[in-house]
């Protein structure tokens, strides 16, 4: 027991030393979530559009006015009128626009004459996000013209969707909290967790431990705890600032609190050990460098904390199944912002439980305890 | 050796890295209160040696009993009655050198007020009183030697291994290291096994040693014995002006009654004679004789070094046996050991 107090000392005590490490730790997450939250949010802003008419008649001028509208309010698309069809598809071609739209001669005449009036749209399709946006865009604007001389009586069916919202308001940002909370666990288990045995073992220090009556269980359970203990006040310190940031209420009260303290526990023990049964073994802490990316990666993504695990393909929602994070997002997903009580989250903390207990019993028999 | 008490045992001990044996059947005992050397150039299995002696390593065959105790049956338990300072330096560099200290005492679960007590007295004796709460990072190479290898008393060993101690240090941190050797095989009644590839260390430090090569023991005796069981009592240090020179020059001197041995190493030769004074002019005269032009000639009273090469052909200095030689002109050379 002292011998595993030592360890667990000697850790924190180098890991305060190297202040560095611990703004890293900190302030990585936190400006993903800044950067991701702002980069990606949904919403699409300032795509430009070409628009060429050669018509200008009422109902070309109107189309128009509908997607200035939507240029003044909205701000999806900023618009560039042209007079040369060859220059703004040119102008798509070399990303200058992500679209071009062409009224052609005749549009208001045939809008007159009650047939469907055609407009040309071209579309930079390596975009796929804007061009979706664009394309729905430019048909909304569309159908308002055609609105206006189709009366109301022949309109076939109308659908209205109406937004249903579950749970209290919850914006994208505020749905990247968990992820960015799971990552700073996952960058926590790294630097505080393997990376300092396998820098030990790089330096040579770890061959003055071996030479000590420390137990193979002394030496992994002491970087495990210490690392437990780093990394869950990194997470806490995370979350904290997370939710100030984005403005997740903190009201829910003690239960919710305890339920998050539980998860972000066992979440740091179960990818700390999953870290030693991988890099346990590594001889240089540059393949601990190397392979933090993409381990990262690996886990991160088929979390669900950015896209629904029920849209991947069946392989990956497979290893979404086995991915402690994925359970991890999932149980502080429902009680951030479902207020969901322990009895909801049971499963997840069950899988984490077993997940961490194989893993550190891995760890320790495959931790050599000779040089 | 009945009735003496022997702290290592060792029979036959074997460590295979493929099919290369950097251990290759090696026996010796040592007993208690003796400060024993293993002397040998790099590559000649000292580390690997200690490392199987001190648990780190699992033989490939053979046997090892250190302080009663065997290596492969009961590691841990050979672990709490060893002190170890490896060859390359293992002191944590962000902790002081107090806490340094500190850890290990704790890791041997010795209780902290004796602790305390007996980290005090340890760097009164290695002079670091003073730097004691300083980061290690801001020590020299030769304190933070000192600081491991008072760090591995703190739980009072039985046998104390060291594995080329003063390696890299300047010959006044060298000294320090010596002196406080003996003070500390005096205090606490050790029995200490070195590893060195130093000459000098070895004789004034050791009361037996073993040169070891490729794997193997060579001698075993001591310091002294070794010196006077070698042919002869003086060396005459030739060093000709050409290589193609050498063998001729080497049969016809071997033929001279007053050398006992000729050990050739590119284009030195190594006479060992007796009573150079005397014979140092027919021996020149000899390789004159034999077409030999010698650029430069030394004589000195035998040493540990002509012990070494006497018993395996070459200087400790050189590596795989290649020779390369950096002297040319007058004076004894002083090969440069790294
Ligand atoms: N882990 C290993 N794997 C393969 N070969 C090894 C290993 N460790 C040592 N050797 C080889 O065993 C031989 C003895 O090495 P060892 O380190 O014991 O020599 P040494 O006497 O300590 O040398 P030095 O004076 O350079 O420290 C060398 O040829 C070395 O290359
Ligand atoms: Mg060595």
């Amino acid at each position: 027991m002292t011998r595993l107090l030592a360890i667990i000392e000697r850790d924190i005590k180098k890991f305060v030393r190297n202040p560095i490490v611990v703004i890293m730790s900190l302030v990585m997450p936190i400006v993903y979530l800044v950067i991701l939250g702002n980069s990606f949010q949904g919403k699409l802003k300032g795509l430009p559009l070409a628009i060429v008419d050669q018509d200008s008649g009422i109902y070309s001028r109107r189309l128009i006015d509908n997607l200035r509208a939507v240029e003044a309010g909205a701000r999806t698309v900023s618009i560039h009128m042209l007079n040369d069809q060859n220059a703004a598809l040119t102008g798509v071609r070399n990303g200058v626009y992500k679209s071009a739209l062409i009224i052609p001669p005749g549009f208001t005449k045939s809008a007159n004459l009650r047939k469907e009036p055609d407009v040309g749209l071209f579309l930079d399709n390596t975009d796929t996000v804007s061009s979706i946006a664009i394309k729905a865009l430019v048909n909304s604007a569309l159908n308002s013209v055609r609105e206006e001389h189709v009366p109301v009586r022949d309109k076939p069916y109308e659908f209205y969707a109406r937004n249903i919202e579950l749970y209290s308001m919850v914006d994208y940002y505020q749905t990247l909290v968990p992820g960015v909370v799971i990552m700073a666990i996952f960058l926590g288990t790294m630097t505080a967790g393997v990376f300092n045995l396998v820098m030990d073992r790089f330096l040579g220090i770890d061959e003055s431990y071996l030479l000590t009556p420390l137990s193979k269980t002394d030496i992994v359970s002491g970087l495990v705890i210490s690392g437990l203990f780093i990394t869950t006040l990194i997470a806490f310190v995370v979350l904290i600032v997370s939710m100030l940031i984005t403005g997740i209420p903190f009201s829910k009260g003690i239960e919710q609190m305890f339920s998050i303290f539980m998860i972000i526990v066992l979440t740091t023990l179960a990818l700390l050990s999953l870290m030693f049964v991988i890099l346990g073994r590594a001889t240089h802490p540059r393949i601990v460098g190397l392979s933090s990316g993409f381990l990262n990666v690996i886990f991160f993504f088929p979390s669900g904390a950015i896209y629904p695990i029920e849209s991947f393909p069946a392989w990956l929602r497979a290893f979404a199944k086995v991915n402690p994070e994925a359970y991890a997002v999932h149980a502080l997903k429902s009680v951030l912002f479902k207020g969901a009580g322990l009895d909801v989250i049971l499963g997840d903390i069950i899988f984490l439980l077993i997940f961490t207990n194989v893993m550190m019993v891995i760890a320790i028999l495959s931790f050599k305890r000779t040089m | 050796m009945a009735g003496i008490n022997n702290i290592i045992e060792v029979s036959g001990l074997v460590k295979k890295f493929g099919s290369l044996a950097a251990v290759d059947g090696v026996t010796f005992d040592v007993p208690e209160g003796e400060f024993f050397g293993f002397l040998g150039p790099n590559g000649a299995g000292k580390t690997t040696l200690i490392r199987m002696l001190t648990t780190l390593l699992k033989p490939t065959g053979g046997r090892a009993v250190v302080a009663g105790i065997d290596v492969s049956a009961s590691p841990q338990e050979v672990r709490k009655k060893i002190g170890v300072v490896p060859q390359a330096l293992t002191s944590d560099l962000d902790l002081t050198g107090y806490e340094n200290m500190d850890l290990y005492g704790r890791f041997y679960s010795i209780p902290s007020r004796e602790r305390r007590e007996k980290i005090k007295n340890l760097f009164e004796i290695i002079g670091l009183s003073n730097r004691q709460n300083d980061l290690v990072a801001t020590y020299s190479g030769g304190m933070r030697r000192r600081l491991e290898i008072a760090r591995v008393l703190v739980h009072a060993p039985t046998v104390l291994f060291l594995d080329e101690p003063t390696i890299g240090l300047d010959p006044q941190s060298r000294r320090a290291v010596w002196e406080f050797l003996e003070k500390f095989r005096k205090e606490y009644s050790l029995t200490i096994f070195l590893s060195t590839h130093y000459m000098e260390e070895a004789e004034s430090l050791c009361d037996r040693l073993a040169i070891i090569d490729n794997g193997k023991i060579i001698v075993l005796d001591s310091p002294d014995r070794l010196k006077s069981e070698l042919p002869g009592n003086d060396i005459i240090h030739l060093t000709l002006s050409d290589l193609s020179m050498i063998s001729p020059v080497e049969d016809k001197i071997k033929g001279l009654a007053f050398v006992h041995n000729v050990v050739a190493e590119g284009e030195d030769l190594r006479v060992f004679v007796e009573n150079g004074a005397v014979n140092f002019t027919p021996l020149l005269e000899s390789v004159k004789e034999a077409g030999g032009i010698v650029n430069s000639v030394g004589i000195h009273q035998l040493s540990m070094e002509d012990v070494f090469i006497h018993h395996t052909g070459k200087s400790i200095r050189e590596e795989g046996g290649k020779k390369v030689n950096f002297f040319v002109g007058a004076g004894l050379p002083q090969k440069l050991s790294r």
